[in-house]
């Protein structure tokens, strides 16, 4: 370890390169999945990882996953570096040392494979039943131990334990087919999977998938939505987060580039992201490029007050940098990423909501979503819904997604719920995959719905 | 054959049990160009090797990375596979035998895997040059390129040896037209050889176009009736229909179908998935079980024919596997395509008057077993008497299958996306 800091000072000198930062990774991690009763997979590995990132007012990068190249791996970005010469700054800051663990109640290292493979078997069990022709689940976790440094002097070992756990089935009756799953994890240990009360989930699910096969597609067209806190999450995430990632508005690739400051949606709207909250899926204590992680605060009562950075936009921007720059690996440069997104809590009851609407849906549950930052066209998908007529919730609806655009539908928020969940983990893609986590109270708004009616 | 995969096979012949080894080891070069400027140059490396152990029909799976180690930590790397194999529950249907591999030409260029790091980062910079000559005052370009070179290969207990190595490249624009309502546009390409910088500005010029149609492209007043999908916007609804041909959805009851023959598609629909076309991005000469790649057709004229299989799936639902056995050295192999390919028809849609879609995103919010979609329309136009009118912003919505079985006819050109090639389709759909 000393030699190769001792190597990187010496090629940065030779290379002239200004910034460098070194990070050495390595993930002990164990997977299984079972399907309909016959496991499917289990895997039990470690791997370790080097991953170097040179500045000269560009980027240059490289890695390598034979620690036996990791001089090498050094050398090639501080060379592609003296080779780009580019005129981009970033923020440099103070050298940062400290050792920092997330900690957990029972660490899954010590836990057996054994008792992994018992816990997919129950599980799996606790899902069958009468018209389910297909059940899944999938148990994963990874210890990433990681140690930063750069030619500021930081030195920074850190320490992530994520664990996650799913399942769904898959329900059939009359040529009809629907599924329904669920999603726990975290930055914890062992003690997260003991907390889950598995039969009452398992039977959730089930009761889902059997009653989506008699729900009817949604009306389409403009409707009232009110949405619960796991559908406000996955909202929030793809309508307002991926625009305020600073490097979409540096590349000319977001609707929001030049709005701080401004109001762009309703009073009483506060969105946050927040790596800090503990246990959170989305957690880290610093992000990959040495940089503690920070409470961001992106919307304040409706006005935009900030956006998420890493050390060159933050640089480029006049922003304080809030460690934002997350990378997938260490074969990958950080990019700037969400952490955990959630809206604050207001002050409306759901049932203050429905009496609200007189045509609309109820909707529920993450199916993912996506965003064109640049034009700010969004869409998202929920798992189930209900129609809402004259305040009331009515038929059960199925498959449904949603679109709108960024600012008509920030200014078209009616009520914020006054109960605040995050708690749905999940993965984040833009070119690398990372974890995240969001959630928030119940919301109700406008968009644009595809139903089949 | 590299001395570690020597000595690796000379632990495992010693072992009565059967083993399957995966092996691979690359290099990538990429550049990232943010508004005309080459920001982000990277060089990556990698190597590993994958191993499945089977024993007892129990199967074991444990991967290393690198490429050369010392005999004692190969030893340890299979013991940790047969004890997990030993544990696991995992069922073992045995590994491929060995068979002729036909040969696919086209997959190596040589000048990708000579061309200087140095020489790669100049052409990125013409690459971004082109974009400061073709920007505007109000239009900025981003983009990417990579160059890639990767030799791997398999090996099992039942006599399989084979080895490979394959070139690739890939490139992609995106244009932003800025103003009160922006408009973008995209384009991707990836190829097997080395491409000028000619091929590099067509990318830009089709970003640029599609940018400018966004720009201009308003809300369309609700449809439903007749229009035609261009090759991306069919895409990402056959990926939808896709997820039922996967033998393991087959084989778990996660599929719309349990047998072939069913009517899935209109007359005109024959989709055919093909490892063995030269020079394709998809293509390869054996896949990661080492079985020769083949041509399987899924749907012909409109009838299911074949699911997408591995070996141990294809055991499992008593048919062969069709070689799409998809992996890398971390990964036990798993069911993936090769190029997926819509047989040309005989329309020429390309005068089509109507409804045309050109790119729609969300598919993964959609739900493959039931069919039903509703993604947002990236950009779509309608063309009446020859005057063309850009929309976006609405909603696509349907049922994948009955969108499928809808199709009334093919186009007669085709057009590569990746790995996907496809002429324009006339279906039924419904716009919100």
């Amino acid at each position: 370890m000393e030699n190769l800091v001792r190597k990187a000072e010496a090629l940065a000198e030779r290379y002239g390169v200004s910034y460098y930062e070194i990070r050495i990774t390595r993930v002990t991690a164990s997977h299984l999945s079972i399907r309909n009763g016959q496991l499917d997979e289990l895997s039990l590995n470690a791997e370790m990882g080097i991953g170097v990132r040179a500045f000269n007012g560009a980027w240059g990068f490289s890695s390598a996953n034979d620690m036996t190249r990791a001089e090498e791996a050094i050398k090639t970005a501080m060379k592609i570096a003296k080779l780009s010469r580019g005129d981009s700054r970033i923020h440099l800051g103070d050298p940062v040392r400290e050792r920092a663990e997330i900690k957990v109640r029972k660490p899954f290292t010590d836990i057996e494979v054994e008792d992994k493979l018992t816990l997919v078997k129950e599980i799996d069990s606790l899902l069958e039943g009468e018209r389910i022709v297909s059940r899944e689940t999938a148990y994963g976790d990874g210890l990433k131990e990681q140690l930063y440094f750069n030619s500021l002097g930081s030195e920074i070992e850190t320490v992530v334990p994520r664990v996650r756990v799913g399942f769904s089935v898959t329900a059939r009756e009359n040529g009809e087919m629907q599924t329904y799953w669920r999603y726990f994890g975290g930055t914890a240990g062992w003690e997260l999977v003991e907390d889950i009360d598995f039969p009452h989930w398992a039977e959730l699910v089930k009761e889902k998938a059997l009653s989506l096969l008699h729900a009817r597609s949604p009306p389409s067209g403009e409707f009232e939505i009110i949405m619960d806190p796991e559908l406000t999450g996955v909202f929030i995430h793809e309508a307002l987060g991926h625009a305020v990632e600073a490097d979409s508005v540096k590349n000319g690739d977001s609707i929001l580039a030049g709005k701080l400051g401004e109001r762009i949606a309703v009073e009483g709207l506060t969105v946050v992201d927040d790596p800090t909250l503990p246990g959170k899926y989305g957690s880290y204590v610093y992000d990959d490029e040495g940089i503690r992680g920070k409470r961001v605060e992106i919307i304040r009562d409706g006005v935009l007050v900030n956006y998420l950075n890493d050390r060159e936009t933050s640089a480029l921007l006049g922003l304080e940098p809030n460690g934002h720059g997350r990378a997938q690996g260490y074969a990958y440069q950080p990019l700037v990423r969400m952490s955990n997104t959630y809206v604050e809590p207001g002050s409306w009851s759901l049932e203050e909501m429905l009496e609200e609407v007189k045509n609309g849906l109820y909707m529920a549950g993450d199916k993912g979503g996506q965003v064109d930052t640049a034009s700010g066209t969004f869409t998202f998908g929920a798992t189930e819904g209900y129609i809402i007529e004259n305040g009331e919730i009515k038929d059960m609806v199925r498959d449904v997604a949603m679109s709108g655009s960024i600012l008509e539908v920030l200014r078209n928020i009616r009520a914020v719920g006054k109960e605040l969940r995050v708690e749905f983990p999940g993965y984040c893609g833009k070119g690398q995959v990372v974890p995240v986590d969001d959630g928030g109270p119940h919301l109700l708004t406008r968009a644009l719905v595809g139903g089949l009616r | 054959m590299n001395s570690s995969v020597e000595t690796l096979v000379s632990i495992l012949e010693r072992e009565n049990v059967e083993w399957e080894l995966y092996w691979e080891a690359g290099r990538g070069g990429s550049f990232r160009i943010e508004r005309e400027r080459l920001e982000r140059s990277q060089r990556k490396f990698y190597s590993g090797m994958g191993l499945r152990v089977g024993y007892n029909g129990r199967l074991g799976f444990s991967y290393i990375t690198g490429l050369n180690h010392d005999r004692k930590t190969l030893e340890e790397f299979v013991k940790r596979a047969v004890k997990l194999a030993r544990v696991s529950e995992i069922l073992f249907r045995g590994f491929p035998a060995p068979s002729k591999v036909p040969r696919v030409d086209g997959l190596y260029d040589r000048r990708i895997e000579d061309i200087p790091f140095e020489e790669a980062h100049s052409l990125a910079e013409e690459f971004a040059g082109k974009m400061r000559e073709l920007k505007g005052d109000s239009l900025t370009l981003s983009g990417s390129l990579a160059l890639g070179v990767n030799s791997y290969g398999v090996a099992n207990s039942s006599g399989v040896f084979l080895e490979g190595r394959s070139t690739g490249m890939s490139v992609s624009a995106y244009a932003v037209v800025e103003g009160t309502r922006p408009g973008t546009g995209y384009h991707y390409q990836s190829y097997r050889s080395l491409q000028p910088l000619e091929e590099l500005g067509r990318s830009i010029a089709l970003a640029r176009e599609e940018a400018l149609l966004s720009s201009a492209a308003e809300r369309l007043e609700p449809f439903s009736g007749e229009l035609v999908l261009e090759p991306s916007a069919f895409q990402s609804l056959l990926g939808i229909f896709l997820e039922n041909l996967y033998g393991d959805s087959v084989y778990f009851g996660r599929s719309r179908f349990s047998g072939t023959g069913e009517e899935v598609a209109g007359e005109a629909v024959t989709l055919v998935d093909d490892p063995t076309l030269p020079g394709l991005p998809g293509s390869y000469p054996f896949d990661g079980e080492g079985t020769p790649g083949r041509r399987t057709v899924l749907i012909e004229k409109g009838l299911l024919r074949n699911f997408l299989l591995d070996h141990t799936y294809g055991s499992f639902l008593g048919m062969e596997s069709t070689s799409n056995a998809v992996r890398d050295f971390r990964t036990v192999p798993h069911i993936g395509t090769s190029n997926l390919v819509v047989e040309p028809g005989k329309e020429r849609l390309e005068d089509y008057e109507g409804v045309v879609v050109r790119r729609v995103f969300g598919e993964h919010t959609a739900n493959p077993v039931s069919g039903d979609f509703s993604l947002t329309v990236e950009l779509g136009y309608v063309i009446k008497n020859g005057e063309l009118r850009p929309f976006r912003d609405n909603m696509l919505t349907g049922n994948v299958f009955e969108v499928l079985r809808s199709v009334s006819s093919v186009g007669r050109e085709s057009v590569r996306e990746g790995s996907f090639i496809s002429p324009r389709v006339l279906t039924v759909g419904r716009i919100v």
